[in-house]
């Protein structure tokens, strides 16, 4: 927990989240309102009675209802979604949360207008430019009513919506913020804060308010720039706060498959969905672990469980997707996951997903596409990084393969499957710049390469630059890794071979001859290879037999010997 | 026709001392029979029956009869009156020469030093009576129009002028018809002199003169017409809302002098329509190595902060204005100082209460359509042209809104026939010239673009955007020193133009010119009135060009940035911007901006070609690990 946030009760929070609650869905931000009330049910239970003030407070409400039908009337069309009559309505309108439910309503119309045009210009898919027609209104008015300093909260986040569409993103951060210190409790305010912060710098400038609610933003944000261990340490402190939050858990299962550790993750989506039978919300992320750890059965079960809940829910078709996948029906899954985007445009992991289904039916333009939209929308989605370089190296396009692998890398400096890919782009013969090939497997190495690559390949390029020593080094460290995980593949021989002739030109002959035995056990070709290699081991030995013993066998790492 | 025959008994009554005015003021729509009786036992009877006779058949459209009544009766050489009437004849005959030589043989005289102005004003004081000088000037004007003698013509239009400065009608044409650049026309306002109590009426004169040259005082101007008129002096400028046109107003004032026959609609006022449609076309092919995509057509600047009518209420302690908040000619001039601003937003809600109140005010068309047209209010175009062709099949402004409709739904061949019509109909209706150019130029046809826009300059010699859209064709010709002289004679007519300032600049830009082109671009945006609102996007993307062409990274960065936020989503900025980074060495923020560039505009073969290079560059270069 931060030292300097101001402890609070939980009865304190209670009470700010009721009112938030209230506040939000006065002003249609419906998505905060829930996840506001979604955190309120996630504080421990109160002791005794809830407080005898509810009920007044909601009288208080009802009175400040009853002081403007304009806005009841407003607030009904927008609930409808009747966006351009609540904004006709409140017309005249300039202050207070009726001005704040005028622009708020003028924008979304002028957002679904906006996506309307692009699907009439580019289809459901298409990348259109289409531009909210509203926005230059509505930011005259905004900066109209942000002039005179100290703006509403709700006036101010709006502005900085609008801005942020703009492009004027550093503006849009100051209002944000503003609106954040003013009325902490709005999490789509935070939200938005967000997804302007993708640079760490920016992160680490943003002066944000002391409130509980900062410690949401900050695990928000770990998870998104993947500090993963650092998120799950602040989880676990707003956990102890707010125990019975499913944010919470879904937000640590995230996190733990984040970090690859799927089973930690598995657990903590069960628990979520013991919790929540009807929950969609991050189940997506549930199936990409059935789907990794291959488990059709349990992939199938949830695929069904949530189309009941709700069939045509993004996150649904997008497991759907992922089971077909699983299936090998890669058609199909296109199609879901095609359906769960024109559900929602901006549905990142489903374009992602997409991606790889692309890229297992050999269409990499697609593929590509797919990709780009996906860092297009979230340039920290490093799988879709990681996807683009596939995709080139596959094009035989090296250089754009390494630009995609290297944001990979930085996105994720410790997962050795980034790096292993970089160095295979540096080996490429367009590149050959195995120096910087060597460090990328070094760094994979050093990054727990669970597959094992990074060993071979750098004992092979070593081998190929002449560096003896070291890729026998490296040679034996895979060996060794090969014989401790029981594993057989094509890397056991190239290590033996290599090995062998390696040992016997550096005169440790008993330890060749070891090698040579291991690799008789092999095919033929090498089995030839080998019994030549005994053959000249023998005879060195009844060399060495007849003459004195050399220096060589009482130094025998010694670099500076020179074979024959 | 009412007012014509006012004008006439006026004329007749200061002629003719103790006639029988009180006999006439109740004249009968139909008077030429009654008239004619009388007549008819004496040919030439008293010099006041024959004049009334002579009127009653010009009324009755018997121009060759009124003549011939007016030249037998010998009295058109001896009184200045006839000699009028019978030149009014000759007009409506269509008979010029005769005209101009009934007017008096000063063809050659300086308007200046006319005898003639002793001779008929020998009472006249300004305001109380109809100058006859005056109206004889305008006369002449308009013969010399009619013979295209343009020159003249304005000289005689600013006579009358001079001799009476309530001859709205000679003012209507000086501005309506662009004759006047706007310099010529802060000259004339100088000269006329108005009665202290008509202040009103120098206002409203140089509210609706070319408003390039007075970006200060226009909003002043405008405020104080609005403004609410103290109670003794509010039957003085005469109920607004009644007065159909503010020069016609007035208790001293009665009539306008030599009203023409048919009240010419007001479809000639100044509208710049085409030009920033034109302007838009125009900017949005820069000569930048990177093309810049078509500006947004939606006008933004909407944050004009100007002050509506019903605000000025609480602006009467300031002292006593005009009280013409209401009027139709304020209101107009309102709307087109919006549209001026590039407030098209306001400009459009203006035009359309005022439309809502009236909808057939002529004077407010031109620019409600103009500011539609901005807005791509297809749907409202539409209704509004239907009903005008409905209503006034004969007008060019009827067939110029239709026009102005397929312009906006982007059908240039509809466009241009219908501008076409438009312009045979009336010629001296500017903005069908300017969108009939503008409709050839959409299509990439040239030369027919330069013919309307060269018949344009010739007819408005006050207008600039004419040569301005010539000089554009020159310039995509690559005719680039044709169009610079075009533009530097438009610079002349209009130095306060930012359109021309821009594409002087383009120009210099073109030729290399970096620091030149930095000047003209930055007095383009130091010129653009109003907030800079994203119609002027070119002009910073272009500045931001020559900066990079100077070597000035971070300058044309900011302004980059800058033009994005004015107008974001533009491949052509990103991948600017991103080749200026690439040019400064930072080739991942290079290979970024080229990757959102290229998202937006795939095809994009330069943009593609540069990443390309950079990601090598990039590869070879960066160690990050």
């Amino acid at each position: 927990m931060d030292p300097v946030a101001p402890a609070s009760t939980a009865a304190q929070k209670r009470a700010e989240l009721r009112r938030a609650v209230v506040d939000l869905r006065a002003r249609g931000l419906y998505s905060s309102a829930k996840w506001a009330a979604e955190q309120l049910a996630g504080l421990p239970e109160a002791e005794g009675k809830p407080p005898p003030r509810t009920r007044r407070s909601r009288s208080d409400i009802a009175t400040a209802d009853e002081e403007d039908d304009l806005h009841v009337l407003a607030k009904s069309a927008f609930d409808v979604k009747d966006y351009r009559r609540a904004a006709h309505v409140l017309r005249d309108c300039t202050f207070g949360r009726s001005f704040f439910l005028r622009c708020y309503a003028a924008y979304l119309a002028g957002e679904k207008r906006k996506e309307e045009e692009r699907v009439e210009t580019s289809g459901p898919l298409g990348c259109g430019n289409a531009c909210n027609k509203d926005l230059d209104v509505l930011e005259a008015e905004l900066c109209a009513a942000c002039q005179g300093g100290n703006p509403d909260s709700f006036i101010a986040y709006l502005y900085g919506l609008v801005l942020a569409d703009r492009e004027r993103k550093s503006e849009a951060r100051a209002l944000l913020l503003a609106s954040i210190s003013g009325y902490p409790c709005h999490w789509g305010a935070w939200q938005a804060l967000q997804q302007l912060c993708v640079d760490c710098d920016v992160q680490a400038g943003l002066s944000l308010p002391r409130h509980w609610m900062r410690e949401f933003f900050l695990v928000s944000l770990c998870l998104e720039s993947q500090q993963n261990e650092e998120g799950l340490g602040r989880l676990q402190t707003l956990e102890q706060q707010f125990p019975r939050s499913d944010w919470v858990v879904a937000q640590a299962a995230t996190a733990q498959y984040n970090l690859r550790n799927f089973d930690e993750a598995q657990d903590l989506f069960e628990v979520l969905l013991e919790r929540d039978p009807h929950r969609i919300e991050g189940m997506d992320t549930y199936s990409n672990i059935l789907y990794v750890k291959e488990q059709f059965a349990a992939l199938s079960h949830l695929a069904h469980r949530t189309a009941v809940t709700d069939k045509f829910c993004p996150e649904t078709c997008c497991i759907i997707g992922n089971y077909y996948s699983l299936k090998g029906q890669h058609e199909k899954a296109v199609l879901y996951f095609r359906r769960a985007l024109k559900l929602n445009r901006h549905y990142l992991s489903a374009w992602t997903l997409m991606g790889h289904e692309y890229v297992e039916m050999k269409n990499p333009p697609a593929a590509i596409d797919a990709y780009r939209r996906a860092v297009d929308l979230n340039p920290r989605d490093y799988r879709a990084w990681y996807g683009l370089g596939q995709t080139y190296e596959l094009l035989h396009m090296p250089y754009y393969a390494l630009y995609y692998f290297r944001r990979a890398t930085q996105l994720r400096p410790h997962d050795a499957r980034m790096w292993c890919a970089m160095g295979q782009c540096y080996e490429n013969e367009q590149l050959a710049m195995y120096e910087k090939a060597i460090r990328c497997y070094r760094r994979a190495e050093q990054n727990v390469d669970r597959e094992g690559i990074a060993l071979h390949k750098l004992a092979k390029l070593h081998d190929a630059l002449g560096q003896r020593t070291e890729a026998a080094y490296y040679f034996e460290q895979n060996l060794g890794r090969i014989d401790a995980e029981r594993i057989q593949g094509s890397d056991t021989l190239d290590a033996l071979a290599f090995l062998a002739s390696y040992k016997k030109d550096m005169g440790q002959l008993q330890e060749a001859e070891v090698y040579c035995l291991r690799l008789l056990d092999y095919g033929a070709p090498s089995k030839e290879k080998a019994k030549a290699l005994l053959r000249e081991i023998r005879s060195m030995q009844q060399h060495a037999g007849f003459s004195s013993p050399s220096a060589r066998s009482m130094s025998p790492d010694s670099p500076s010997t020179s074979p024959v | 026709m009412p007012k014509v025959q006012a004008a006439a008994l006026t004329i007749l009554g200061t002629g003719v001392r103790g006639g029988p005015q009180a006999a006439h003021t109740g004249l009968l729509p139909s008077p030429a029979k009654a008239s004619n009786c009388h007549t008819m036992e004496d040919a030439y009877g008293a010099p006041v029956e024959v004049f009334t006779l002579a009127q009653a058949y010009y009324m009755g459209k018997q121009y060759r009869r009124a003549l011939m009544l007016l030249k037998r009766s010998e009295l058109v050489d001896a009184d200045v009156r006839f000699r009028y009437l019978a030149a009014r004849c000759l007009a409506e005959c269509h008979d010029w020469e005769e005209c101009l030589a009934m007017l008096g043989g000063w063809e050659n005289e300086e308007a200046d030093n006319m005898d003639m102005q002793q001779d008929v004003q020998t009472d006249f004081d300004i305001g109380q009576e109809v100058s006859i000088y005056a109206a004889m000037c305008l006369v002449r004007g308009r013969a010399y129009d009619a013979l295209e003698n343009r020159t003249r013509a304005i000289r005689w239009y600013r006579a009358a002028l001079r001799a009476d400065p309530y001859c709205y009608e000679a003012f209507q044409v000086l501005v309506d018809n662009h004759m006047l650049t706007s310099e010529e026309e802060a000259e004339m306002r100088l000269q006329q002199k108005f009665p202290e109590e008509n202040s009103w009426l120098e206002l409203l004169y140089r509210a609706k003169c070319k408003k390039y040259d007075q970006q200060d005082t226009i909003a002043a101007t405008l405020e104080e017409l609005e403004r609410p008129a103290l109670p003794s002096t509010s039957d003085e400028a005469e109920g607004p809302s009644d007065a159909p046109q503010a020069g016609h107003g007035g208790p001293k004032f009665p009539a306008t002098p030599a009203s023409r026959p048919q009240e010419m609609p007001a479809e000639s006022r100044m509208s710049v329509d085409g030009r920033r449609t034109r302007s838009m076309r125009s900017l949005a092919t820069p000569s930048g190595p990177v093309g810049n995509g078509l500006a947004s057509a939606e006008g933004g600047g909407a944050d004009v902060v100007m002050r509506g009518p019903a605000d000025d209420a609480e602006e009467a302690a300031l002292g006593p204005g005009c009280g013409l908040a209401n009027n139709l000619d304020v209101l107009v001039c309102r709307a087109e100082w919006y549209y001026h601003l590039g407030a098209f937003r306001e400009c459009y809600q203006l035009t359309s209460s005022v439309l809502e109140s009236d909808p057939y005010a002529m004077e407010a068309f031109p620019v409600h359509l103009a500011a539609a047209l901005e807005l791509r209010k297809k749907n409202e175009l539409f209704l509004r042209s239907h009903r005008l062709v409905e209503e006034y099949p004969d007008r060019a402004l009827s067939w110029y809104a239709v026009g102005c409709y397929y312009l906006c739904t982007q059908q240039y061949e509809n466009a241009r026939r219908y501008f076409g019509k438009a312009t045979s109909l009336d010629a001296s209706f500017a903005p069908a010239w300017v969108g009939f150019g503008h409709a050839f130029a959409f299509q990439d046809e040239s030369d027919q673009a330069m013919a309307s826009y060269r018949t344009a300059t010739r007819l408005f010699p006050g207008l600039h955007l004419p040569l301005v859209g010539m000089g554009m064709e020159y310039q995509r010709m690559n005719n680039l020193h044709l169009a610079d002289l075009l533009f530097l004679q438009a610079h002349k007519i209009c130095p306060t133009d930012p359109l021309v300032c821009n594409e002087l600049g383009v120009l210099a830009y073109r030729n290399r010119h970096y620091d030149q082109a930095e000047r003209w671009l930055q007095r383009a945006l130091d010129r653009v009135p109003g907030r800079l609102s994203a119609v002027w996007e070119p002009t910073i993307v272009n500045l931001a060009h020559t900066y990079r062409k100077q070597r000035r990274w971070a300058e044309a960065m900011e302004a980059y940035e800058k033009a994005l936020g004015l107008n974001p989503g533009q491949p052509g900025t990103y991948a600017a911007l991103g080749y200026t980074y690439h040019l400064q060495g930072n080739s991942s923020a290079a290979i970024e901006h080229y990757h959102k560039a290229l998202g937006l505009r795939p095809e994009d073969t330069f943009t593609a070609e540069m990443l390309t290079v950079a990601l090598q560059e990039g590869c070879m270069r960066e160690d990050n690990f």
